[in-house]
């Protein structure tokens, strides 16, 4: 990720600028219509910009055609205000419209190539199955394997028993799919480098799905125990106390899931791109020399950062998958052997 | 701030790609891969089971060779030891057998040595007597007239000599 800003240091003739750390940062972990080429920081690959102007009319075009701030068919990039960066149709009178955007920008791309490589990966293992049958698996096949062992055989299986595999592919799916893009986004260059799972949007649909997958299939005891659950009634009678707590935590737990896997995988990028700016920060302000002294320094934390985010890569997604499966293990309660009477009225 | 603010082209395009992902693992995959790794785990629990029995039986079976070979040696040496009995009732009998033919021979010959030594003695008294009677006769011939009288004479003579004996 900071390749690029050294790129862009070097194109500014060698000259130490005091860099914007915010701007940096956000550029970073933002989206954006074209993929920074590898190592070339000004190149972009261009994505397909797919938006609906104001008068309901879908436009397509290369985001290389709004370049340096050009004008397309009535689009453009806007800069500064509400909608920074985005593509914004100028109309006659001169004001902005944001249109229903669709473009495939940079995260949308990467989370479609995180998706055929999840495909890829899976059809890798079952096709090892299909040819080779219940002979065991060598190489990456086998630490695939060992991965879906791990998460459905010693994880979904325990806590869902005879459920697992009505949900087992759910929750796999989503394992694999957060887990490759976690990594993608720790990948510097081209295929990968898109902040994927630091994205609101992104971790938003994935809890969406267990929110959906939870309480679409709740059985009914499960829904008694949200509106008459069994605790003393003065606690559910004349005021809903439980009731409200407990309709409160359908949606606090998916939220919890979202807030979670966004946080950490930010949080993470984020520590990995201060480190690499301390370089040009501590360049500017007391000279190349320390600038240089730095890059030791920063380019070990920022190393150590990586490690240990190739680390919770792995743990954010096994938490999302394993809070998931409780959820929805949950969800699946049935009346205790009916030994609980209909309680203490 | 962008990154707080879902964009809906992001949330659309990923809810897409989610749905698709989904779909198509779960129809094509994950069933087939879950499945196969079950079976395989109940293949290789069957093995170590089966491994487990094979070895029990081959302990097994080692413990019982052990107990036939004790057998049949405990059998050999009674045999042996019967054998040795035997051969001794054998010797011990033959032995027995031998003393009183033995001495069954030795009997007989003891009684015809007896015998003969009796014929013998009777033969030469025989003898012995026709000689001196003879020699008696030659003798006597003159001094003695009838027969009668010389041969009591004779066999006075003779008890003499024995009972001298």
């Amino acid at each position: 990720m900071a390749w690029g800003y050294v790129d862009a240091m070097h194109d500014s003739k060698g000259q130490m600028e005091k860099p914007n750390p915010q701007e940096i940062i956000f550029e970073h972990l933002g989206d954006a219509y074209g993929w920074e080429v590898p190592f070339m920081h000004s190149k972009r690959i261009p994505l397909p910009v797919i938006v609906r102007a104001q008068d309901g009319s879908w436009h397509m075009f290369l985001s290389s055609r709004l370049e340096g701030g050009a004008n397309y068919q009535g689009f453009e990039l806007a800069h500064g205000g509400d909608y920074n960066n985005k593509v914004v149709q100028v109309l006659p009178d001169g004001s902005q419209y944001r249109p229903v955007d669709l473009s495939i920008t940079k995260n949308a791309a990467g989370i479609i190539i995180a998706a055929l490589l999840v495909i890829a990966m899976v059809f890798k293992v079952r096709n090892w199955y299909k040819k080779n049958g219940m002979k065991a698996p060598r190489r990456f096949t086998a630490a695939l394997e060992l991965v879906v062992d791990f998460v459905y055989t010693d994880t979904i299986r325990p806590i869902m028993g005879k459920e697992a595999p009505k949900y087992g592919p759910y929750l796999l799916t989503a394992f694999f799919f957060i887990l490759t893009m976690n990594l993608l986004g720790l990948i510097v260059i081209f295929p990968g480098g898109a902040n994927l799972t630091g994205n609101l949007a992104v971790t938003a649909v994935l809890a969406l799905a267990t929110f959906l997958v939870t309480n679409l299939t709740g059985t009914k005891h499960y829904w008694k125990e949200m509106f008459w659950p069994e605790v003393p009634t003065a606690l559910k009678c004349p005021v809903p106390l439980m009731q409200v707590i407990e309709i409160f935590g359908i949606f606090t737990k998916p939220i919890a899931l979202m807030i979670r896997l966004f946080a950490n995988m930010m949080g993470g990028h984020m520590v990995v791109i201060v480190f690499m700016l301390l370089i040009f920060i501590f360049g500017s302000m007391f000279g190349v020399a320390v600038g240089g002294g730095m890059t030791v320094l920063s380019v070990a934390l920022s190393l150590f950062m990586l490690l240990l985010d190739t680390l919770v890569s792995f743990i954010q997604a096994y938490v999302f998958t394993i809070l998931s499966t409780m959820f929805i293990s949950m969800a699946h309660v049935h009346a205790h052997a009916e030994s609980a009477p209909e309680a203490a009225k | 701030m962008e990154l707080f603010k879902p964009e809906f082209g992001l949330v659309f395009w990923m809810f897409v790609a989610f749905l698709c992902l989904y779909c198509i693992l779960a129809k094509w995959a994950w069933p087939f891969i879950i499945k196969s790794m079950e079976e395989r785990a109940d293949l290789i629990d069957k093995g170590v089971a089966y491994a487990q029995e094979a070895k029990a039986q081959l302990d097994n079976a080692k413990a019982e060779a052990d107990h036939l070979v004790a057998e049949a040696r405990q059998q050999q040496a009674d045999i042996l030891r019967d054998a040795s009995k035997m051969r001794n009732q054998i010797i011990e009998d033959a032995r027995g057998e031998a003393a009183v033919e033995a001495k069954k021979v030795t009997d007989a010959a003891l009684v015809s040595i007896e015998q003969a030594k009796k014929e013998s003695e009777k033969q030469i008294r025989r003898e012995v007597s026709e000689i001196a009677l003879q020699i008696a006769e030659k003798v006597l011939r003159k001094s003695v007239a009838s027969d009668q009288a010389q041969r009591e004479l004779v066999d006075k003579y003779l008890n003499e000599v024995e009972t001298q004996n």
